[in-house]
């Protein structure tokens, strides 16, 4: 008996291709995304190259030098406001930069400013502040490394310069008592007894003269220091609760497409019973419904991602009211992509069971792509430009500028863009898709 | 074995043909093909208003795209399609015409109110004539006590009757139904034909199609059947039997021994190993033939009288072969 119970429940999943599918494709499948994600960092060997900007309010060598050092470490991308100014180390001035880092265009401003203490020293030690953006909580660490590296790599370099020019100077005039080309043997037994000492006591003047210099160069070396850095978080530090406000949008999202999906499989139910055809037996048309199916759709993403965004303000903190136009306008837009997302798939799939499968992959997929699971700014570059085709991406960096860096409305311009095509060309394929169930 | 009879409806006696009103329904040479495969061939069909049709046929007949194209589902590659008439493409002719799928077309997470009051809509009704036709659709179906109770909590029987209750909400002229009956009791049954009387009544014409032929034979005044994509036969019962297997009745018996003789009027059916008999008058008739059989050395041990009926109709039309 138990034997034909396992006999019929292998029959039955071999004739079910969509449970056979997913019981042993779509794992490896799910796997091969999430490793791609999330194993090509390892295959490039470093962190994904950190946007950042500088502002050298000292414009001395050694600031100088320290953005060399920093823009050839490969680590680091600086953003160039304008080629022209690129050279000038005050092309771009601190508000300019603060700017940048509130709009997400850069992780990190570098701002080297004078020394306080010591102003009057030639090659005056730098204050860094870095001017971070904590919503990449990896950044700021990873530029403040960096920049310590640098700085006590140039004031090294120049140490050593400054060293070297010290050594010259003392070595000039002794130098001219040598002989040239190692004839110095064959030179001294040509020499009188005279000539010999007078010449060995020189060698000896000239020895005691590079112990000078020895304790000049360890002189020089020991007067590097770690620099002076300062870390300001220009959008957190006023933020009841960062995280929230980080993490509600990505969830958001999410739950968005999943629960549209599922309600737009009504649709495919109510082919599979017949209801479809006696909607479409009645006044009703193909465009009423799909836009009938859309504006509930709509609604419902509204009010859902109404209710978690206010969870987060009762329970988190989330500063809700304080954004309220803007996170009107996002989720106004997010939901409508998310509806006609989620009617072009079930007007896609035949079966309600295929909608299911298809759109979890899908969902799962571009959340993990898209920055929902986990942040984008911890993916490789590559990554996160594939993460660019992705409707969750867009969605979440509208709700970032709204409730991270509280930007005006005008600075959603791209991510609202994006979103209305999104919702526009989805609906269409939508309708050519639901071609099928029109009058044929 | 195949259809060999095909009867003109217009030359069958008894079709209610007539010329001079606008019909309910009327179907001009009406063709459709998917691909190589013609579903319809040429269908004529005119159905007068009140009158009570069974549009029979075999699987893959073209039963289905036939009801498809009347209800504007489908798109025909010939002919016309008219509701009192008008085109059935027509948003406005829709309104005259209500239709009953097979299938349970009803939302089962809603109540039964909810839905009469949603199907109501989408036909156009609003505000006080929604709630009357509800009202009355609910005491037509027998289900006011049950009107807040969800539908998928009902049995076979009290969704099918909600579910043609939805169909004709908005006081559809020409009611399309598609096997109402289908895995419902007895008793459902009569109560769902009831309804159908009602309607009737009420002077809708009725369109029914159905596997069963007896319900056909007993609920309509005019039979229908198509095969291949074409009308194979039309007009009432009577009609039609007397048409195809004639009005005689039949009478099946197994007899033992040999006949020494052939006896007229008595025939050997092979397949049902049986001999067959047609009689007109049995008091008269079957008495004198049980005597010749007696006389040419056979013994009857079974006897079997049957009445000619729609079954006898279908089956000498469409023959006994399976189909899809």
């Amino acid at each position: 008996m138990i034997r034909t119970i396992i006999h019929i429940s292998f029959l039955r999943l071999w004739h079910n291709k969509a449970e056979l599918l997913l019981t042993f494709i779509v794992p490896i499948l799910f796997f091969s995304i999430f490793a791609w994600i999330f194993g090509s960092r390892g295959n490039s060997g470093a962190t994904p190259q950190l946007k950042v900007v500088a502002c050298d309010e000292i414009g001395s060598l050694l600031t100088q030098r320290t953005r060399e050092i920093l823009e050839a470490s490969g680590s680091l991308r600086f953003h160039r406001m304008d080629k022209s100014l690129a050279t000038s180390p005050k092309a771009v001035s601190r508000e300019a930069a603060e700017s940048l880092v509130r709009r997400g265009l850069v992780s990190a401003a570098i701002v080297f400013s004078s020394s306080p203490s010591d102003p009057s020293t030639e090659t005056p030690l730098p204050t860094v502040e870095i001017m971070a953006d904590s919503f990449d909580q990896v950044a700021s660490q990873v530029i403040v490394a960096f920049v310590q590296k640098a700085s006590m790599t140039a004031q090294a370099e120049f140490a050593h310069q400054n060293a070297s020019n010290t050594i010259r100077m003392q070595q000039q005039p002794t130098q001219a008592g040598f002989l040239e080309d190692g004839r110095e043997a064959q030179t001294l037994s040509n020499l009188t007894p005279d000539e010999t000492l007078a010449v060995k006591a020189a060698a000896m003047s000239s020895s005691q003269q590079a112990m000078t210099t020895s304790e000049t160069l360890s002189g020089n070396l020991s007067s590097i220091s770690i620099p002076q850095i300062t870390v300001i978080d220009v959008l957190g530090t006023n933020k009841t609760n960062p995280v929230v406000a980080m993490y509600a949008a990505g969830i958001a999202v999410m739950f968005l497409l999943f629960s549209a999906t599922t309600a737009s499989g009504a649709i495919l139910e109510e082919r599979e019973n017949s209801t479809l055809e006696r909607l479409l037996c009645s006044r009703m048309t193909m465009d009423h419904l799909l836009m009938g199916k859309w504006c509930y759709l709509v609604m419902i993403g509204c009010l859902q991602t109404t209710l978690m965004f206010t969870a987060g303000w009762l329970f988190f903190g989330l500063n809700l009211f304080g954004h309220l136009d803007g996170f009107a306008v996002m989720t106004l837009v997010t939901a409508g992509a998310a509806a006609s997302f989620a009617l072009m798939m079930a007007a896609m799939c035949k079966t309600r069971t295929q909608l299911g499968w298809v759109s979890t992959i899908l969902i799962l997929s571009m959340s993990a792509l898209g920055g929902s699971m986990v942040p984008r700014y911890l993916m490789s570059e590559t990554i996160q430009s594939v993460g660019q085709f992705t409707f969750n991406a867009w969605a979440l960096d509208g709700y970032n500028k709204i409730f991270w860096r509280e930007l005006p409305l005008t600075e959603l311009k791209t991510e609202l863009g994006v979103l209305v095509t999104c919702s526009f060309v989805f609906i269409v394929l939508a309708r050519i898709f639901a071609t099928r169930w029109d009058r044929v | 074995m195949v259809a060999d009879v095909h009867l003109d409806a217009s030359k069958v006696p008894g079709s209610f043909h007539s010329t001079t009103l606008t019909p309910a329904l009327e179907l001009l040479n009406v063709r459709r093909s998917f691909g190589k495969t013609q579903a319809l061939q040429g269908i004529d069909l005119r159905v007068e208003s009140g009158q009570r049709l069974a549009l029979l046929g075999p699987n893959g007949a073209g039963k289905t795209t036939l009801v498809r194209a009347i209800c504007g589902r489908i798109r025909i590659d010939q002919g016309e399609i008219k509701i009192f008439g008008e085109s059935v493409i027509k948003a406005s002719t829709l309104d005259q015409l209500g239709v009953v799928p097979q299938d349970l077309a009803i939302y089962g997470d809603l109540t039964t109110l909810e839905n009469l009051r949603a199907f109501g809509r989408l036909h156009g009704l609003t505000g006080k004539e929604l709630r009357f036709r509800v009202d009355w659709a609910l005491e037509w179906i027998g289900l006011e006590d049950r009107k807040h109770h969800l539908t998928k909590s009902f049995s076979g029987g009290m969704k099918r009757r909600v579910n043609i209750a939805c169909g004709v909400l908005h006081r559809p002229k020409v009611l399309v139904l598609d096997e109402p009956t289908v895995g419902v009791d007895p008793q459902s049954r009569h109560r769902i034909f009831e309804m159908l009387d009602e309607l009737s009544a009420g002077g809708t014409t009725i369109i029914l199609t159905t596997h069963h032929l007896d319900e056909a034979q007993s609920q309509c005044d005019r039979i229908v059947i198509i095969d291949h994509g074409q009308v194979i036969a039309d007009g009432a019962i009577a009609d039609l039997i007397e048409h195809t297997v004639g009005s005689e009745r039949q009478v099946h018996l197994r007899i033992e021994g040999f006949l020494t003789a052939s006896i007229p009027n008595l025939e050997w059916d092979p397949s049902r190993e049986i001999f067959i008999a047609a009689v007109n008058d049995p008091a008269e008739e079957l008495p004198c033939l049980l005597q010749r059989i007696r006389l040419c050395g056979g013994s009857v041990v079974d006897l079997e009288m049957h009445q000619p009926n729609l079954h006898d109709v279908f089956i000498h039309l469409t023959g006994r072969e399976l189909r899809e």
